[in-house]
């Protein structure tokens, strides 16, 4: 059979709270039992050892004077201010010689020493007469026959124990229920924190991708948690954000393209055509297939980049890699009448990814090569950037990117409007932006050294060094 | 429109596929580059022709049924295959390459593909096995001579002068004199780049070199073949 159990009692919460005060009350009652018995201990050690100073004196006496010496000692005593003992000295015939009760309690006569519990009983001021309790010691009196009680009133004694036992009866519980609130005051604490995240991920999961898990900057482990559940709904967002851009930039980069190849297939199938024009169109068509391809690539490349999902880093030289991209690219500037400048500094390495970094590069030249007038100039420079980074910079002497323009061109399929005619798929920029990002670098895009009219562009790919 | 291959080039190639038209297409692409083309639809079936029967080379996809690719040629390789391969695989990052390279294959394509570039690189295949056979110092094309010990490069006699890329990007074209070779074929093994600089980079270094091998001389010897690529001739 089940039994309903309150919610609150099966959460976790509770479970350490009461773990806690468990735990709390364990250790509580250990350290109470080991008071009372050492407390206890200790009263009867002490009461002993004053019992056996006090025989030692007294069976001096009765070395030193015999039975009237020691007589006359316990007489002293008797009368002595503050002395807490109670005696009693009977002769061998067990006559009362001196001492505070009527006659000797009950004990037996065989033994030389023994311990005795005992009540007796004592006239108060007010003429009633009370029994207190007492315990003591008789000893036999050697070669005299004769016995010495020396007792003390327990009643001290046990106000004490008593009062021990009061004290733990009363704090025991209270304790407990202290250490049950405490438990309980704490993990509702720590319950309160689990719900801000739970509500954080109901909220995220309702569509509300925005939302983040307060952040107490306390530095404590759930503040710890809240920071990498925060840094991986950053990550999430980014990459909805990313996977919805790429739809909406599949939709619009490649539908106009696919538009206008279905027209003219369309235009193809109902105009009767020659053979040459027939080859031709399908040419063009394979063509315009394999732009789209191309940037239905770049889409995909760009989206796995973003999501951090390409490239291996190596320690690579990244020198040489610009040694020779400009090798490779130099002929190119040639056959274009632009003049192509290098300066490379020697040995500079990077932990990335060969390919990408190269594309990154890559695309850097090529759009200095496609933006640049015919007599232009480009140059590449790799230099030591600051706080030990590397500066791959390439500047060219085109229309270059106005200010407010140069946000928007990183972004995917961000392309000015004077760009349109040129060949390519806009996604250039972006990936280099992507790339920087990946490599924990950045790019940076300034004006050239160009005229104002025609500033040309400073592209500065930084990365951090090996 | 494809380079029309002679007859001492054509080889028996094995394509596994489980696509059929693409099978089809794959096959009518290497017919008529003169090749003569087996077909296997998954990868048990595949595996098992390409160990009972003698192939020049085979064309393999990376997911099949039955049996993946990479596990397909590791097996066949592990058994001693040596057939030259090629992957052919819509997974095209440069990761699943290596992938694919560390399987056993020499060659990998991503689809989609020009048919030029899947003719050149099976062609390519074809020519492998004899240049390792026996190491060699002097590679001959026409009257073009390339001594690679003492890199000394004559045409008909004549010294000509090269750069070090200039001389690998004619070492390879020569390796493969009568062959088609695509510009990405040159952008990874002459430059061992995986991407795409773009700019018509490679155009410019051919011509380039063009200038300095066929400029003094009556017949050309670096053809452009429209559409797919270069061929040195033979």
């Amino acid at each position: 059979m089940k039994i309903a159990v309150p919610s609150f009692l099966r959460t976790t919460t509770f479970r350490l709270a009461l773990l806690y005060s468990a735990m709390f009350a364990a250790f509580s009652a250990a350290l109470l039992i080991y008071l009372y018995y050492s407390t206890v201990y200790y009263i009867r050690t002490e009461a002993d050892r004053r019992m056996d100073l006090e025989f030692e004196q007294l069976g001096n006496a009765y070395f030193i004077g015999g039975m009237e010496r020691l007589s006359q000692s316990v007489l002293e005593r008797m009368t002595r201010n503050g002395s807490t003992f109670y005696y009693y000295l009977e002769d061998s015939s067990g006559r009362k010689i001196v001492g505070h009760f009527p006659r000797m309690p009950a004990w037996d006569p065989e033994l030389d020493v023994q311990t005795v519990y005992f009540d007796f009983e004592q006239p108060e001021p007010d003429g009633t007469v009370i029994l207190r309790p007492a315990a003591g010691r008789i000893v036999r009196l050697r070669d005299n026959g004769g016995a010495l009680l020396v007792a003390f009133d327990t009643e001290q004694q046990t106000a004490i124990v008593g009062r021990i036992q009061r004290a733990i009866f009363i704090a025991a519980p209270i304790g407990l229920a202290l250490s049950l609130l405490g438990g309980l005051l704490i993990s509702r604490g720590a319950a309160r924190r689990a719900d801000e995240l739970a509500r954080t991920a109901e909220a995220v999961m309702g569509g509300e991708l925005g939302r983040r898990v307060p952040v107490r900057g306390s530095g404590d482990e759930f503040d710890r948690l809240g920071q990498r559940i925060n840094a991986m709904l950053d990550q999430i967002e980014k990459l909805v954000e990313s996977t919805r851009h790429t739809g909406n930039a599949i939709a619009h980069d490649l539908r106009s393209p696919l538009s206008r190849l279905r027209n003219r297939l369309e235009i193809a199938l109902s105009e009767p055509m020659s053979k040459e024009s027939a080859e031709a169109t399908l040419e063009e068509t394979v063509q315009e297939v394999d732009r789209v391809l191309g940037t239905f690539n770049a889409i995909l490349r760009l989206a796995r980049l973003e999501a951090g999902a390409e490239g291996e880093r190596v320690r690579m030289d990244i020198s040489e890699l610009a040694e020779e991209l400009a090798e490779l690219f130099e002929p190119a500037c040639d056959e274009q009448a632009q003049s192509f400048r290098s300066q490379i500094s020697r040995n500079i390495t990077v932990l990335g990814d060969r390919d990408l970094i190269g594309q990154a590069l890559a695309n850097l030249l090529d759009n200095a090569v496609k933006y640049t007038p015919k007599g232009g100039s480009i140059s590449l420079t790799v230099a030591r950037g600051p706080d030990g980074t590397v500066d791959l910079t390439v500047v060219d002497s085109g229309p270059g990117v106005p200010e407010e323009a140069r946000g928007r061109v990183v972004q995917r399929f961000q392309r000015m409007d004077s760009a349109r005619t040129q060949p390519g798929s806009g996604l250039g920029l972006a990936l280099v932006d992507s790339v920087a990002e990946l490599h924990g670098g950045k790019l940076i895009l300034a004006d050239g050294n160009g005229p104002p009219d025609a500033p040309g562009l400073k592209a500065t790919l930084r990365l951090p060094r090996a | 429109m494809l380079a029309a291959t002679t007859q001492e080039n054509a080889m028996r190639v094995l394509v596994i596929e489980d696509d059929t038209e693409m099978a089809s297409f794959i096959e009518k692409v290497l017919v008529e580059a003169g090749h003569s083309v087996d077909k296997a639809a998954d990868g048990q079936r595949g595996l098992e022709k390409a160990r009972s029967e003698d192939f020049d080379a085979m064309v393999v996809d990376r997911m099949l049924p039955e049996k993946d690719g990479l596990t397909l040629l590791r097996e066949f390789r592990d058994a001693g295959g040596t057939t030259p391969a090629l992957f052919l695989s819509a997974l095209g990052d440069v990761q699943n390459k290596v992938q694919g390279l560390k399987a056993g294959a020499e060659d990998y394509l991503a689809k989609p593909f020009a048919p030029a570039e899947l003719a050149a690189r099976v062609e390519a295949l074809g020519r492998r096995t004899p240049v390792q056979e026996a190491p060699v110092t002097v590679l001959k094309a026409g009257d073009l001579e390339m001594n690679l010990l003492t890199r000394k490069v004559t045409r008909a006699g004549q010294k000509i002068d090269l750069q070090p890329r200039e001389f690998r990007l004619l070492e390879f074209l020569m390796r493969h004199a009568g062959q088609v070779v695509t510009r990405t074929m040159l952008l990874e093994k002459v430059w061992d780049y995986n991407f795409d600089p773009q700019t018509n980079v490679i155009d410019v270094h051919v011509s380039r070199l063009r200038a300095k091998i066929d400029k003094d001389f009556e017949e050309p010897l670096l053809h452009t073949v429209r559409g797919a690529g270069y061929r040195l001739q033979g």
